[in-house]
């Protein structure tokens, strides 16, 4: 995995390649199942009941029976739906969703590929979730999978820009786009989080709305559209949905370590080339279980409240912001 | 508001419920839709209906009782005590002063426990799982003080003409008064969590403009009316039973949105608690049941009986022809009158809202069929 | 209107026959009979004096349908029961653009008895179904009907109603 191994042989590159895309897929459903099992877990607690309880120690195996469950459930398709974008929205919802793990350094070493535009790849690849969304919810034929469409389009078109924005701000400070640039541009504990704490802020909040999470879950909004986008998905198109969901989350999580919590760097550990990962996995998971305490306690806002926050308070803040970082770094 | 949504060429039917989750059961709303914004919503009713009303005039007046709890599952008690006073009143009878203030007490005790669901089911329309498991915790130990008395936990058949099926002892009062002050303590904690949440605040803060007039116009009662300024609560208004000998507020806010309905409610649960309390000192020895004749024929006649009901005003009109069946009987039930007013409330708002105005009217649906 | 004393002087203007009644007893304030053509103007000068509907709902007699009508005040306590019997076609007039909430318990009304309300505007069934139209399910057989009378309280009973329950604490 490392870049010393890069010699120019077209298929060591392939096979490493290859090789960082299988540990891609494991991470994300080893993502999945923890997330859906923590996720469980602590709105139990929240709730002051114990959560999953049955199935192993804990409910610890609860994941994996709800898994051959969703696998053996019946894909039903709804008469009159478009076929072929009905079954196509979920995979394209969820294929790219492995991609951006090839170019996420866990570790000074454990990094599938460096790009120098990595930072752009993942958000371009990001974005095609947003079109997943929009083709489920046209192809369903039903009013409220529609509107749940509509609004997730919005709001993700919305919330890209504070959130570029705001990344913008850094790459001022590191000038790269390469992701292991700007996590070596913080070592030493030199984190951005210290220097812009108004960045991180907005940046979090733009990755809540956009990976669709409590409080601006609208396009899912179970109290007012059912499940919006996903009500006529049912067996593995659902969770197909599901685990993209959990994936989002993850990477906008380890971006938002990587740009503002400092990547891998932490205290020495022995191998810490390798073993480093450790901090960068503690980072991500304190940040995710930050997202599940958020969407189990507040309520939903409204939408338009959510389209009035970002452009009018994101969106100037954000652009304040990085003309401060500019002014400040040309003094 | 509704300055786009004017033309109404691009509308379309947005078809919500019976299976919804938040029309609260198998009520039905046709929504004339634009864009997000609702323009006309029609509600569909019937899917529950049970024509209580033709069983009430074709059975034996005792055999009816059961089904006083089977409209509103969420205040039987309050329902078995409109049907039980409605008959007493009609045939002369008197209830001991015993089972009046048992009666007060576990009607109290019905109203909370429906408070307490309306406030997490709210809260629940507007997007937060977690409050409704907090005051399910609550609402579990009201289930179990009035399980232990009544022998069920929802629909229950506790009260008979004359007092009340089963005494209440010592060990009732000493639950419920350890429930109260549990209640006492858990009172902050929802303001925090739930009134001072500003994500709930700008939810429900100026949706819904209910005012006096419209009450008038469609006859809308309990903490919704509450809610424009008027203090119209029937337990003051016309005292029935041993209300008149507590003190009690009747909580009113003025700005007669959702969540001046809100306020009331949450209001309300500390009043309930207060006429508990007092019951409960006050309650005097003697029997739990008065000595009423076998065989009771209904005088002819009619007699109204109107009680609070978590959810406003229940009326019960019993016309008796001297046999022992009704020869009439209608029930007045709040939802039904609360409900009717939602096409004129909701007409030009966000489908979001529209989940807020029905979650603050508190409906029971199976109280409105019937 | 302030009080039950000046709603009884303002009936006076329609004419209507109001009966003063013993709450403890029946449970409302004021009985009125009224006549079809009366209705509207009963149900405006109740509307301009401040009542809510509390419900409208029928009774089945020999003579016909009778539809009752009770509203009540938020200001002060005064429930009235109105009466008025359906004419001869089974209809009354709507009240339903007075007093809005009237449109579904018309609605109701008409389900359950059949009774139909002139220029309600919109007289759908509302609770049973659009094709159970002929079912008129409180309408009672011809057997079980009863007159005025026989629902009619008779004063002696009143004087020697049953008596109050005897308490046990001397038992």
């Amino acid at each position: 995995m490392s870049t010393v191994m890069n010699t120019g042989f077209l298929p060591l590159e392939l096979l490493r390649i290859i090789f960082a895309l299988i540990c891609a897929i494991v991470i994300v459903f080893g993502n999945a199942v923890v997330m859906g099992y923590l996720e469980r877990k602590l709105a139990g607690r929240f709730q002051r009941r114990p959560g999953p309880m049955e199935v192993g120690w804990h409910g610890i195996l609860q994941l994996a029976v709800d898994g051959v469950k969703l696998v053996g459930k019946q894909l039903i398709i709804p008469k009159q739906t478009d076929r072929v974008l009905y079954r196509l929205a979920p995979i394209i919802s969820f294929a790219p969703a492995i991609m951006p793990m090839v170019v996420i350094p866990f570790a000074p070493k454990l990094q599938g590929r460096d790009f120098d535009i990595g930072l752009i790849f993942i958000l371009a690849v990001v974005a095609i979730n947003v079109l997943a969304i929009l083709i489920a919810g046209w192809s369903s034929n039903n009013k409220y999978s529609l509107l749940g469409a509509m609004r997730s389009v919005a709001q993700n078109v919305a919330y890209e820009i504070p959130m570029l924005l705001t990344l913008l701000s850094v790459i001022l400070v590191t000038g790269t786009f390469s992701l292991r640039g700007i996590v070596e541009a913080q070592s030493g504990g030199a984190w951005f989080i210290f220097f812009m704490p108004v960045a991180f802020l907005i940046f979090f909040a733009a990755t809540l709305a956009e990976t669709n999470r409590a409080p601006f879950d609208l396009p899912e909004a179970e109290s007012e559209l059912t499940a919006g986008f996903m009500t006529e998905f049912s067996g593995m198109g659902f969770s197909l949905f599901f685990m993209a969901e959990y994936t989002y989350m993850f990477i906008a999580c380890s971006l938002t370590v990587i740009l503002f919590l400092g990547g891998w760097s932490g205290p020495p550990l022995p191998y810490g080339e390798y073993t480093s990962a450790l901090w960068f996995f503690a980072k991500v998971y304190a940040l995710l279980l930050t997202m599940i305490w958020i969407r189990w306690t507040f309520p939903r806002v409204r939408f338009d409240q959510l389209l009035n926050f970002c452009w009018k308070y994101l969106v100037p803040f954000s652009l304040v912001h990085l003309l401060v970082t500019a002014v400040v770094l040309k003094l | 508001m509704t300055t786009m949504a004017e033309k109404g060429e691009h509308r379309y039917i947005l078809n919500m419920g019976p299976q919804h989750p938040s029309t609260h059961g198998v009520l039905r709303v046709i929504l004339e839709m634009e864009g997000e914004y609702v323009m006309d919503p029609q509600p569909v009713l019937g899917y529950g209906h049970r024509m209580h009303e033709k069983m009430a005039e074709s059975r034996p007046w005792p055999n009816f009782l059961p089904n006083a709890a089977r409209m509103d599952y969420l205040s039987a008690l309050i329902y078995n005590h409109g049907y039980v006073g409605v008959v007493e009143r009609l045939a002369g009878i008197e209830a001991t002063p015993r089972a009046e203030y048992i009666r007060v007490i576990t009607s109290e005790l019905n109203r909370l426990q429906s408070h307490l669901l309306w406030l997490g089911v709210l809260v629940l329309d507007l997007g937060a799982f977690t409050p409704i498991m907090y005051t399910f915790e609550d609402r579990e130990k009201i289930l179990d003080i009035l399980e232990d008395v009544t022998g069920s936990r929802l629909t229950y058949c506790y009260m008979r003409v004359g007092g009340v099926v089963r005494d209440i002892d010592d060990k009732f009062v000493e639950r419920t008064r350890e429930y109260i002050s549990w209640q006492r303590s858990r009172m902050p904690m929802y303001d925090k969590l739930v009134t001072g949440n500003i994500i709930f605040r700008k939810r429900i803060e100026k949706i819904g403009e209910f005012n006096p007039d419209m009450a008038r116009r469609y006859g809308l009662t309990g903490p919704v009316l509450r809610g424009t300024g008027i203090p119209y609560d029937i337990r003051r208004a016309e005292p029935y039973s041993v209300y008149p000998e507590f003190d009690f507020e009747i909580p009113t806010e003025t700005t007669g949105d959702c969540m001046a309905a809100y306020l009331v409610r949450v209001r309300e649960i500390e009043q309930s608690l207060r006429i508990l309390e007092q019951a409960l000192d006050k309650l005097p020895a003697g029997p739990a049941m008065a000595k009423v004749p076998k065989k009771l024929k209904l005088p002819a006649g009619d007699a109204c009986y109107a009680v609070e009901s978590p959810r406003g005003e229940l009326v019960y009109h019993l016309t008796g022809d001297g046999s022992d069946t009704p020869y009439r009987m209608k029930i007045r039930v709040p939802s039904f009158s609360n409900l009717s007013l939602l096409p004129e409330l909701c007409r030009g708002m966000l489908l979001s809202d529209l989940c807020a105005c029905m979650g603050s009217l508190d409906l029971v649906i199976p109280e409105i069929d019937r | 209107m302030e009080s039950k004393d000046s709603v009884i002087a303002a009936f006076k203007k329609i004419p209507v026959k109001v009966e003063e009644v013993d709450f403890a007893q029946r449970g409302y304030h004021l009985e009125i009979r009224l006549e079809s053509s009366q209705l509207r103007a009963f149900a405006e000068l109740l509307r301009t004096g401040n009542f809510y509907l509390s419900y409208v709902s029928g009774l089945h007699l020999t003579t016909g349908i009778d539809v009752s009508y009770q509203f009540a005040n938020y200001g002060f306590p005064c429930r009235l029961l109105a009466h008025v019997s359906a004419d001869a076609d089974n209809s009354l007039p709507t009240i339903a653009d007075i007093f809005q909430g009237a449109n579904w318990h018309e609605r109701e009304t008409k389900d359950f008895y059949g009774v139909i309300f002139r220029n309600h505007p919109n007289l759908k069934p509302l609770l049973l179904a659009e094709d159970m139209e002929d079912l008129k399910p409180l309408l009672k057989k011809e057997q079980a009907l009863k007159d005025r009378a026989a629902i009619t309280r008779v004063e002696k009973i009143a004087e020697d109603k049953p008596a109050p329950a005897v308490k046990k604490e001397d038992a």
